[in-house]
């Protein structure tokens, strides 16, 4: 074990799967040279036909990587800024997530969209700092992973790769540099299965992507108080409702904490898997609670920003609202 | 080009208009659901097209796509099966009319989004630039899918990459109701490639044996490193947009010079037996004996069975390996 960062455990993850298999392909706009730098070495290393710099063409590089998927490729492409993505939206929606099946499994999409979401606490602003996962989890077709340290990073960048489907591969900027233990030999980790992040026995508190560090920050602020249990799902699609299921039976108490606008998020799927189960619902001590960012645009203002991104003090509020 | 190759060309184009002939009396009669169009007026373009491709090259079409499919050799039991959403069809009933999609026979799953198969086609070419396997990907589209920024952002791309890609617009003068002077101010298409530094040719649609030519004249070119090229046939619609459209929005003087003058097929079967290529008896033969085929075909799709509902949530996800 040695301690990485979340940004060098994707490169080695991207760069892995690309000495692995050739078909793996990598382009996007800047890659070799700007932007966080997931892919930085990989063209010296691969070459100008595996990895490339594109045009400003969101539409094209999501819908290329399509048709490249369709014909063998495993592409994995990146999208600059989550916010982008929309930019391609039909490509995905109408393409990617439809073509395996309206051809019975004849043509299939192996593919990877990966994307930085979510807010840097640096005023990126209305249109570079949204985190978007959940409107996707609305299209059947497709996979979503959302990784939370470098371990998962690595592990799940991995096993999108190998999926024989379109995955959009989210990864958040207030994550990059932070680091973890990863094991120098390889690993995959399984597209669908949510890692219990801390054990505990009073709230489950599922939390995804940047929102899993604050979570665990409080459940050890918290710890001769409340005893939580963290669950980062790690996919969306598809989501380990069981494991969420299994805990909540074992604590009766519900937090879903992720950082799309609540209204219409992911966490209301997940609150409702765990109040719609046989299994789970009798052992429901009070209502299940979110949190989301506000339904509002993102401003710049740092003063404004605090407001609308869910920060660890409302987390710990809400946690401590279930117990008074 | 030898008497057996004329000969087919002629009976690809009748079978391709006795096809859309029937459809388009089954969907007025209500026997066919979903959205219908047909290719009247345009079939020397798929005819042509397809004689000239190889087997390994990769077509991705449209929403108008019958003709492609009938013409790359695709059975008209299976694409009027489809029609009928039965089991034996193209996709087994997940498609209808615009959605097909043949595998073996190099076709894509094709596109009911104007403009949505640009950029994927163009993504079969990257794979095969990648893989060096010398396949030609065909984008079909038609003259209103030109002004969706998909045309743009995937032929700068191509020129860029210098990809292996026909682009081949359909200009049949309306995109949908929209008269072509209404919907851009350029005159001819292909001028466009300019902007893409690409060459850009405009050809007379309705000639099989022009189309023919020039479509195998840069096909070699594009094999071998050539780059890209957007070829722009010109055709008329015979017939409104869908089958539920009588497309009387148009001209009468507009519609009867095309149909007299431009009608391919009329135009061809002159052609042929002025050169005494045929005779009348055997155009009458090839007429009856395609009459008889299209006939069984739809015999074949009323009495095949409908999917069963149990195969529903099959393959919304690539369940094993599939592509090359």
């Amino acid at each position: 074990m040695s301690k990485s960062t979340y940004l060098e455990a994707l490169k080695k993850a991207l760069y892995e799967e690309m000495y692995r298999d050739e078909s793996v392909i990598a382009y996007g706009e800047d890659i070799t040279r700007y932007g966080f730098g997931v892919n930085k070495g990989l063209v010296e290393k691969f070459g100008k036909d595996r990895v490339r710099n594109t045009p400003i063409s969101e539409g094209a590089i999501i819908g290329t990587a399509v048709g490249a998927a369709m014909r063998g490729m495993r592409p994995v492409v990146e999208i600059m800024f989550a916010d982008f993505i929309m930019v391609g939206m039909d490509q995905i929606l109408n393409q990617a997530a439809k073509i395996n099946y309206l051809s019975n499994g004849e043509w299939s999409v192996p593919m990877v969209i990966r994307t930085p979401e979510g807010s840097r606490w640096f005023g990126g602003g209305a249109q570079h700092s949204q985190t978007v996962h959940s409107m996707f989890m609305n299209i059947p077709g497709i996979k979503i992973v959302a990784p939370s340290d470098a371990y998962d990073a690595k592990g799940l960048l991995k096993s999108a790769i190998r999926d024989n489907n379109p995955v959009l591969f989210f990864e958040h900027k207030q994550l990059y540099f932070k680091e973890c233990e990863v094991p120098e030999e390889e690993y995959i980790l399984p597209l669908g299965k949510a890692a219990i992040k801390k054990e505990g026995k009073d709230i489950t508190v599922v939390a995804t992507s940047w929102m899993v560090t604050h979570c665990m920050e409080v459940a050890e602020e918290l710890r001769s108080k409340i005893d939580i249990e963290v669950i980062d799902p790690r996919t969306l699609i598809p989501l380990d409702k069981n494991t969420i299921i299994s805990s909540v039976k074992k604590t009766g108490r519900l937090l879903v904490v992720d950082e799309s606008p609540a209204t219409g998020g992911i966490h209301a799927e997940i609150i409702t898997a765990v109040t719609e189960s046989e299994e789970s619902f009798r052992y429901i001590k009070c209502p299940p609670k979110r949190i989301g960012s506000l339904d509002t645009p993102i401003p710049f203002s740092e003063t404004l920003e605090k407001e609308v991104i869910p920060t660890k003090e409302r987390i710990k509020r809400e946690i401590l609202n279930f117990f008074i | 080009m030898d008497i057996e190759q004329e000969i087919r060309l002629f009976r690809t184009m009748v079978r391709i208009r006795t096809l859309e002939d029937i459809l388009e009396k089954l969907f007025r009669e209500g026997k066919l659901n979903g959205h219908l169009h047909t290719y009247h007026g345009q079939e020397a373009i798929a005819a042509g097209v397809m004689e000239a491709l190889s087997e390994k090259d990769i077509i991705f079409s449209n929403h108008r796509n019958h003709g492609h499919f009938l013409a790359r050799g695709t059975s008209p039991k299976s694409i009027i099966s489809e029609c009928y959403g039965r089991v034996t069809g193209t996709n087994r009933g997940r498609s209808g009319s615009m959605y097909l999609s043949d595998k073996k026979r190099g076709m894509a799953v094709a596109s009911g989004v104007v403009g949505g198969n640009i950029c994927v086609a163009t993504g079969s070419a990257l794979a095969s630039q990648v893989k060096k396997d010398k396949a030609v990907t065909v984008s079909f589209f038609g003259d209103g899918a030109t002004n969706i920024g998909f045309f743009h952002e995937s032929l700068n791309m191509a020129a860029v990459w210098n990809l292996p890609i026909i682009y081949i617009c359909e200009n049949n003068h309306y995109g949908a109701a929209t008269k072509k002077e209404e919907h851009q101010k350029i005159k001819r298409i292909s001028e466009r490639a300019a902007a893409y530094d690409m060459p850009g040719y405009t050809i007379d649609g309705t000639d099989v044996i022009k189309v023919y030519k020039k479509t195998k004249q840069v096909l070699e070119k594009v094999r071998n490193g050539g780059g890209p090229v957007l070829l722009e046939f010109l055709v008329y619609r015979l017939r409104g947009h869908s089958a539920g459209d009588l497309g009387n929005y148009r001209p009468e003087g507009e519609q009867n010079k095309w149909k007299e003058i431009h009608d391919p097929i009329k135009k061809y079967k002159k052609e042929l037996l002025k050169m005494n290529t045929i005779s009348s008896q055997e155009i009458k033969e090839i007429e009856e004996e395609v009459q008889e085929e299209i006939n069984e075909a739809v015999d074949f799709a009323i009495k095949s069975d409908f999917p069963l509902s149990d195969t529903v949530t099959k393959n919304i996800y690539q369940e094993e390996e599939a592509n090359e």
